[in-house]
């Protein structure tokens, strides 16, 4: 534990909380233009937040205490998860504390969570989307935890810090089969737990074709913005851990302080990037039936398991 | 007694027992088949008594004395009652005739020599040499049991089989003790009644003894 | 006599005086005595089992308890966590059973307060105290048999308010014993070849027996063991047992008995037989991974709520049989540490789901005796009535689904952890074998959330879907207090698990045969030793929750606004939504069970009744969806088909004629006889 690695550890959740909502508007601007249209502008969503906040407080009929913990739990998960991954740099004090598995769980709790709200509002839609949620949840955790062993194998151990400062020792590694074939299992696994199409829709209004949305349909006003900003962390959260695992350029090993802010400036930019890939991706995409999601988590899973083969053969 | 006279008197006793019991499968009129019980149950207690003297052994005697009073007086009144009360005097014709059953009863013979062979090379005596003379009943006993039809009939070949056992149980060992030769022979009492029992109620029941009409009440 | 000793004295005469009490006190003090008595039992259990744990064993011989052989019993440190794990379960079933058998207004009837079923109570907690205590073959079978018979008559209890107890018990019973006399075949055989039957005996000749009769022992001996788990196939008389006796005796049987099982795998496997081939171990990790995949298959689309952590057990089960398997698959390929790691693992697991599983059976009871029923469709807005038992229940489904910060999601990481570090330096079966297994885990775990979710979303929150959920009431204070004691547990477990691990350090150690292993350490992260890994679980328990309090502050700071109002919620213009709106259980499993059609293979039966006037108008439609557990139906259908073929054939042989049935006699008198003339 060192002051730059305290420093570094508070830095990445003030960048992950100022800069997810940017991530999101960036995406949604992207996506505008490449469809003919203005956009919004990238500040929209945090203009969005402050309109939120200022809106009255609605408790829904009939709802109680789990319904108004949840947001507050999903954004507990994702700050923490925030604090320990080392996005900019991996000697972080809480890195200790949790490893992938530990990061994979934290994120479905967040997930169940907001499940548990939509069913606490007795409404058809929001059981209808936490059932879909867990569905897509349950058939994405074998995926997640293969990747994660197949990222492991090399290292000999599952914690973050460690494989990310073998790939930044060692970059060749990355371009390596295990690394490659777990790379595309985890992107899918990415999309489909942040809720982007081809699995989920986040933009779309049709109740019927909602997943992630439904289950948040009934809050508004402060705890919507909450749950709004919460899963905007979300999704920058997973596509950092996207681009520390498979792109770990720019992320500091060492005590310096002075080179920090350039890894938060590499983390933002790398993120970016990888956002705008993501988006121009979406506008060639249709949304899969939510039976068809099974097959498509199939395949990932069965990428990630060749990823394991190839790290025990191979490696 | 003398090892002679014994000897004698052992085989005499032993072959009446083992006639008695060839009679009873040859002999149809069922008023003769529980006269020839009562004298195999008089030879069964002669035979027991020659081994009491030639032991001198007093227990023994007074098992010879109610061996007598039993088998030979007490269980063939009882027959000869429940004769009285079922009515009828012959056996119908047996499941194997009378030919057949002599030279199953040939065939048995040999069989108990056989099997009895270990036994007697176990402890040569005049005693032993007799055990196949009692499996030969216990055979003929339990051949009876099966190809009789009227209830009487079987029941005499139970009480066959029981003489047999308790012949084999005297040659081969000193006797039983007499708490074991109590209980059993209290068994074949209550054996003995509930069959009379069962014999007046299939009369009330069938109008005869003839166990196969039981088959009635297969469903 | 020692600590342990002593303990395991009071605790058997406690459990002794508590069973005449229940014979004999009257009805209103039956079950407080009954209840008291159980609980010191338990207690002397604990400290008997922690006493064990820390090193000090006992041994006792009594030649003349038991005709011809003698009752041998010894407690190490392994028998010593069992009997710990039973105690505390104990104590905190038989505080909960003191208020459950309590006369209520929602049902009448015998509530299980007769004699018989309460002095069962102890009996039975004693025979499970007796199990891991056991030290030679016939004390160990006799004791099991004890252990089934009172079970079974615990299952019983309310056998005149259902005609389903019955088929269910006369299940258990018939499982119970076929899976005692398979234990009885195998450890007689190995006391055959061994020449003696004390453990010490069996452990000394072990070695010098030749494989195929080691491996035939413990392949008999694991079919009796893994079906008293639940492990699939052998695991059907658990989720028809479960539902249907008194929900503490539920909660005995799931959370102490199962467990038996694992001990005896553990004892005769790793300790007894000395480890063996790794084709065992093979076996043991397959049935395992079938067991967890095809349990929490089946909890995921079940509605009733017992019915679904019946099967719930089979799957935490097989995550231990996981461990198991794969501690002793090191074991044998020469992974010391490695196998120490995977065993605790499954001994933590083990306990974790002692802990949890008893919070939940015991919330269920109090849901059930609340509102009169376990349908899942029908419950529902029990946070507002019974706000207690919500909260408990939910300890316990965070536990169970493996989220942090409960205590499963530890136990699995550990697990997770010994399966990930196998793979460097192996053999092609481990590289096969050990992916698959991770994978079956992710997927267990996976289900797992999403049938807890269920469970607890469908079952508490949002409004009432039936009429016996609206007037539920809380639970009276004994069965709050016998929940929250376990529920204290659990929470003590999932932040300070460093607790427990030095005692299970030592169990799996005498398992494998050594002195302690200690494989994971630390007093607030835990450190695996000679691999690279460490978590937190205090750690991240306090960092969630200063995050939600920091997330908190942060929005409270930037609202402007303060006063909440009530809305309605969202019905697209058409008007109030009623509670039939709602999604039920059988929704929300629907598209699971859609994915895994192949597996479950549901039954839908549609029966139309059309008008007597036309054939095209319809009067009535009846629906009806079942999915039954397919195992059942293709593994144990056909057996008791061609068994009742058999007898039916066999009928032939008695027509009813004397004569026939006096030959059949005569015939195989003589026969034998002809027999033993031609062959002497």
């Amino acid at each position: 534990m060192t002051a730059s690695g305290a420093l570094g550890a508070a830095a990445q959740v003030a960048v992950v909380g100022g800069g997810s909502p940017l991530l999101v508007g960036l995406m949604r601007q992207v996506r505008a233009r490449m469809e003919g249209r203005a956009g919004a502008g990238v500040l929209q969503p945090w203009r969005d937040l402050r309109k939120l906040l200022r809106k009255e407080p609605i408790t829904p009929a009939g709802t109680a205490w789990v319904f108004r913990a949840a947001p507050l739990v999903l954004a507990a998960t994702v700050l923490v998860v925030a604090a320990v991954a080392p996005f900019a740099t991996t000697s972080s004090p809480l890195d200790r504390i949790a490893d992938l598995f530990a990061v994979a769980a934290l994120l479905a709790l967040g997930t169940v969570a907001l499940a548990l709200a939509g069913l606490d509002t007795g409404t058809a839609f929001g059981g209808m989307g936490a059932s879909r949620e867990m569905t897509v949840m349950a058939l994405v955790e074998p995926t997640i935890l293969l990747s994660v062993f197949a990222l492991s194998v090399r290292v000999g151990s599952t914690n973050l810090a460690a494989i990310v400062g073998e790939a930044v020792r060692d970059p060749r590694a990355v371009i390596s089969p295990v690394s490659l074939l777990a790379a595309v299992a985890l992107a899918v696994a990415t999309v489909a737990e942040a809720g982007r199409l081809p699995v989920d829709n986040p933009s779309t209004h049709l109740e019927l074709t909602m997943i992630h949305e439904a289950m948040v349909l009934e809050y508004a006003g402060p705890d919507l913005a909450l749950v709004e900003w919460a899963s905007a962390m979300r999704l920058s959260v997973l596509l950092g851990l996207l681009t520390s695992l498979f792109a770990p350029w720019g992320i500091t090993t060492g005590a310096g302080l002075a080179v920090l802010p350039l890894a938060l400036v590499v983390f933002a930019a790398k993120v970016a990037a990888l956002g705008v890939v993501l988006a121009a991706g979406e506008v060639f995409l249709a949304k899969l039936r939510l039976f068809r999601v099974p097959e498509l988590l199939a395949g990932s899973f069965l990428l990630a398991l060749l990823a394991v083969a190839a790290s025990f053969f191979l490696g | 007694m003398n090892e002679t006279t014994y000897v004698q008197l052992l085989d005499l006793a032993c072959g009446v027992f083992l006639l008695a019991a060839v009679l009873v499968l040859w002999r149809r009129r069922l008023a003769a088949i529980v006269r020839l019980f009562a004298i195999q149950g008089a030879a069964l207690a002669g035979l027991v008594a020659v081994l009491a003297v030639h032991q001198h052994d007093a227990e023994l005697g007074a098992v010879a004395v109610g061996i007598l009073l039993l088998r030979a007086i007490a269980l063939p009144i009882l027959l000869r009652r429940a004769l009285q009360a079922a009515g009828e005097t012959r056996e119908t014709q047996p499941l194997v005739n009378v030919a057949a059953s002599l030279l199953a009863a040939a065939v048995l013979a040999l069989l108990a020599y056989a099997v009895t062979q270990p036994v007697v090379r176990l402890s040569p005596s005049p005693a032993s040499h007799a055990v196949p003379v009692a499996v030969t009943v216990l055979l003929l006993g339990f051949f009876v049991l099966v190809t009789r039809h009227r209830a009487l009939s079987q029941l005499a070949g139970f009480l066959l089989m029981d003489n047999g056992i308790t012949a084999a149980a005297f040659l081969t060992t000193a006797g039983v003790p007499l708490v074991v030769e109590l209980g059993v022979s209290f068994d074949v009492l209550l054996a003995v009644l509930v069959l009379q029992v069962l014999t007046t109620r299939m009369r009330a029941a069938f109008g005869s003894t003839d166990l196969d009409e039981l088959r009635e009440l297969h469903d | 006599m020692s600590v342990a000793g002593s303990a395991f004295t009071v605790a058997l005469g406690l459990s002794a005086a508590a069973a005449v009490a229940g014979l004999a006190a009257p009805r209103r003090t039956r079950p407080l005595l009954v209840g008291l008595g159980t609980t010191a039992a338990g207690v002397a259990g604990v400290v008997a089992g922690v006493a064990a744990l820390g090193g000090g064993s006992f041994s006792a011989w009594l030649p003349d308890l038991l005709p011809l052989a003698g009752v041998r019993l010894a407690l190490d440190p392994l028998g010593g966590l069992f009997v710990a794990v039973t105690g505390a379960v104990a104590v905190c079933a038989a505080v909960y059973g003191v208020g459950y058998v309590a006369p209520n207004a929602v049902e009448d009837g015998s509530h299980g307060d007769g004699r018989a079923v309460q002095a069962m109570l102890p009996l039975f907690v004693a025979a499970m105290l007796l199990v891991p205590a056991a030290a030679s073959v016939s004390t160990l079978l006799v004791v099991w048999e004890l252990m089934a018979l009172t079970s079974l008559l615990l299952v019983l209890a309310e056998h005149r308010r259902r005609a389903a107890v019955g088929e269910a018990a006369r299940w258990y019973a018939v499982m119970t014993h076929l899976g005692l006399l398979v234990i009885l075949a195998g450890l007689v055989g190995f006391a055959a070849a061994a020449h003696g039957e004390s453990f010490a005996q069996l452990r000394a000749a072990a070695g010098g027996m030749s494989p195929a009769v080691r491996g035939a022992v413990f392949a008999t001996t694991l079919l009796g063991f893994a079906s008293k788990a639940g492990v699939v196939p052998l695991h059907v008389w658990l989720p028809r047992a479960h539902p249907e006796a008194p929900s503490y005796v539920s909660a005995l049987m799931s959370a102490a008995m199962v467990n038996l099982g694992v001990y005896g795998v553990l004892r005769v496997g790793l300790d007894l037989l000395g480890g063996g081939s790794r084709w065992w171990w093979l076996l043991v990790l397959a049935a395992g991974a079938g067991s967890a995949l095809y349990g929490i298959l089946q909890a995921v689309v079940a509605v009733d709520l017992k019915r679904l952590l019946a099967y719930s057990t089979t799957e935490n089960m097989g995550l231990v049989f996981i461990g198991v398997g794969a501690g002793g698959y090191f074991a044998a390929t020469g992974s010391r540490v490695l196998a120490g790691l995977a065993l605790t693992a499954g001994l933590l697991h083990l306990v974790n789901h002692a802990g949890f599983k008893t919070v939940l059976f015991c919330s269920a009871g109090s849901v059930l005796r609340a509102t009169g029923s376990r349908d899942l469709d029908a419950l529902g807005g029990l946070r507002s009535r019974m706000p207690v038992t919500t909260a408990l229940f939910a300890i316990g489904a965070l536990a169970a689904s493996a989220l942090p910060p409960g205590n499963g999601f530890v136990s699995e990481w550990l697990l997770l952890q010994s399966l990930v570090h196998a793979l460097p330096t192996s053999a092609t079966a481990t590289a096969v074998v050990m992916p698959l297994a991770v994978a079956v885990v992710a997927l267990t775990a996976g289900l797992a959330v999403a049938t807890f979710v269920k469970a607890f979303g469908v079952g508490f929150l949002a409004r009432p879907r039936g009429p016996g959920a609206e007037q539920a009431r809380e639970s009276p204070p004994s069965m709050l207090a016998g929940t929250g004691l376990a529920a204290i547990a659990c929470v003590a477990l999932a932040v300070a698990p460093a607790a427990v691990l030095p005692g299970l350090s030592r169990a799996a150690g005498a398992a494998l045969g050594a002195g302690a292993v200690d494989s994971v350490h630390g007093p607030v992260t835990l450190r695996l030793t000679g691999f690279a890994g460490s978590m937190s679980p205090l750690l991240i328990a306090v960092a969630l929750l200063a995050a939600a309090v920091g997330a908190l502050a942060g929005v409270r700071s930037l609202v402007v606004r303060r006063a909440r109002r009530v809305a309605r919620l969202w019905d697209c213009g058409a008007g109030p939504m009623t509670a039939r709106m709602q999604y039920t259980a059988t929704s929300f499993a629907e598209p699971l069970q859609r994915v895994f059609d192949d597996v479950l293979a549901p039954e839908t039966d549609v029966d139309v009744t059309p008008t007597a006037e036309s054939a095209y108008l319809v009067e009535r439609v009846k629906f009806q969806a079942r999915v039954p557990d397919r195992i059942e139906y293709r593994l144990y259908r056909p057996v008791l088909a061609a068994t009742r073929m058999v007898g039916e054939a066999a009928r032939g042989l008695a027509n009813g004629s004397v004569h026939r049935y006096l030959g059949y006699g005569f015939f195989a008198f003589t026969g034998l006889l002809i027999v033993l003339a031609v062959i002497r």
